[in-house]
């Protein structure tokens, strides 16, 4: 499969988002989880870290959140305690702390909340496609990817829909950080530090901090008390309200992580579409619906590590971890593991006990957002399946570039419909 | 100890686990449908929600609160004998457990 041949010769530097401009080090990734597991590697961008890339060895270290925590940060970068503290979203917490907001976002979250919006989500899609279909040749990403998680995101959160476009593109500036496309306040590049105290270090953070509380206001005002906004600011089991802060970052994460992930997810499968004729006809046998959103979410694993600090000592596979070293869990190497899934370089729709970790499973962490990006995916694409007749590329695409976040930022394909 | 988890379609599966182990790690090694512990047993997700066994349920107890706030979002109904599976640790106790998989 030509498309999904990695460039690396092996010994990529993981810690360099320009790695990462065609797409995964997949060849660099294989070779660490044949030779070395549990690997140390130097960083030009502060303190180094260690990377795990084995499916089982992440699955093994993800649940045990007392020794590797996420209270000191999720992303390679470095963060001062004060840094920490203003920026942090429940992403960055342990338990109990983490269960007492989990608890409350993830009533508007779960299974059943969620098929509730299999129509709106359904009415959705339709124009998105029709629209970007009628195009003949187009960026997928743009047209199809990018457009329905952020429009469901606002029917989720209660936003109007005149506000998407300015969120949508704030959102990719938080989480597109290192990626110039995106944002003039490249990470890596910053020559300030103006923005330490925000949410992914980016101006961007600010902006939204101001719409949220503004948005709060609006709707107590108008007693609206639909979405989730309203649901995790009620007070929890132990009788604390969240604060301000706590609340403006959480909004900022709603933003980000309903916007980027599913995207790129929705990108990889239509990217995997257009260079392998024979996937149309499998979704359009009518027989890989249950199995299929799995699949392409494997296949994109759109989060490409989250880190964890060591709480203490211990030794893995004979190496020995120090108390406060970062320790990165690589989902996509994970979800490319010869040992844990067979073929795992091979898109197949009806792939059955999709032990994937595209979602984080295994730890508490586990994606909130999980039963909507499966509905999301599953939805879209019975709606193109149902339009399409050829989908083929138009011409070359393009990696985000990020270490972080993996995806398909420029997609050019070709169309024709039923 | 034993177990045996019934399905919904009237199917069994008994298993012989050993202590220390929770019933979620116990249903995924034995291939009970429908039992999924997505977050490995962090109270994160329940998507290893089971009923227990009226005959057991005092054995088994109740869940904590934050157990309880997780149960509220399990995609099955919630019931009086509701539990998150990866909350009951296999032990003499429990031994002979009967649990019920739920249906959506």
């Amino acid at each position: 499969m030509t498309h999904a041949a990695s460039t690396d010769d092996g010994y990529a530097d993981l810690g360099s988002h320009d790695t990462f401009l065609n797409g995964p080090p997949h060849k660099t990734f294989a070779r660490l989880r044949r030779e070395d597991p549990m690997h140390w590697s130097d960083w030009s961008g502060g303190k180094g870290y260690w990377s795990v890339t084995r499916h089982a060895d992440i699955l093994e270290l993800n649940r045990q959140a007392d020794m590797l925590s996420s209270a000191r940060g999720i992303r390679m970068e470095d963060q001062s305690y004060e840094e920490y503290l203003a920026r942090r979203t429940f992403q960055e917490t342990d338990a109990p702390e983490h269960m007492e907001t989990r608890m409350k976002a993830a009533k508007a979250f779960s299974k059943p909340v969620i098929a509730q919006f299999e129509g709106v989500i359904r009415d959705l899609c339709g124009p998105i496609l029709d629209e970007a279909f009628a195009k003949g040749t187009f960026d997928a990403t743009k047209d199809i990817a990018r457009q329905l998680p952020m429009r469901m995101l606002g029917r989720i959160v209660g936003l109007p829909d005149e506000d998407l476009p300015w969120l949508v593109e704030k959102g990719d500036s938080l989480i597109a950080n290192t990626d110039p496309d995106f944002t003039d306040h490249v990470l890596d590049k910053m020559t300030t530090d103006e923005f330490r105290m925000m949410p992914f270090n980016s101006p961007a953070g600010a902006d939204l901090f101001v719409y949220a509380k503004d948005l709060m206001r609006k709707k107590a005002e108008a007693g609206d008390t639909s979405g989730v906004l309203h649901l995790i600011l009620q007070p929890g089991l132990d009788g604390s309200v969240m604060p301000e802060h706590e609340f403006r970052n959480f909004f900022c994460l709603l933003v980000a992580a309903g916007n980027d992930t599913t995207r790129y997810s929705i990108a990889a499968g239509i990217h995997a579409l257009a260079h392998q004729p024979e996937l149309l006809t499998q979704l359009q046998s009518g027989q890989v619906w249950d199995t299929m959103a799995d699949e392409i979410i494997r296949w994109a694993t759109p989060t490409s590590y989250f880190r964890r600090t060591a709480t203490r000592d211990f030794d893995y596979h004979g190496k020995r971890v120090r108390e406060g070293d970062k320790v990165l869990y690589w989902f996509i190497s994970g979800n490319r593991d010869e040992t844990a899934m067979e073929d795992p370089f091979t898109v197949n729709f009806a792939r059955a006990q999709n032990r994937h970790m595209s979602f984080g499973q295994g730890g508490p962490h586990v994606c909130l957002g999980m039963w909507l990006a499966r509905l999301e995916v599953r939805v879209l694409f019975e709606e193109l399946a149902k339009r399409l007749r050829t989908i083929e590329p138009a011409g070359p695409h393009k990696y985000l570039r990020s270490n972080f976040i993996g995806g398909i930022k420029e997609l050019p394909v070709t169309v024709t419909v039923k | 100890m034993k177990v045996t988890w019934k399905l919904a379609d009237g199917r069994e599966i008994t298993a012989e686990v050993r202590d220390g182990l929770n019933m979620m790690e116990a249903a995924v090694a034995n291939n009970v449908p429908r039992v999924i512990g997505e977050c490995g047993g962090s109270l994160s997700c329940a998507t290893c929600h089971v009923y227990v066994d009226d005959t057991w349920a005092d054995k088994v107890g109740q869940p904590d609160r934050f157990e309880d706030g997780m149960l509220d979002v399990a995609e099955a109904e919630r019931k009086p004998t509701s539990r998150l599976s990866c909350q009951i640790k296999a032990g003499p106790a429990l031994d002979g457990l009967v649990l019920h998989v739920p249906e959506p």
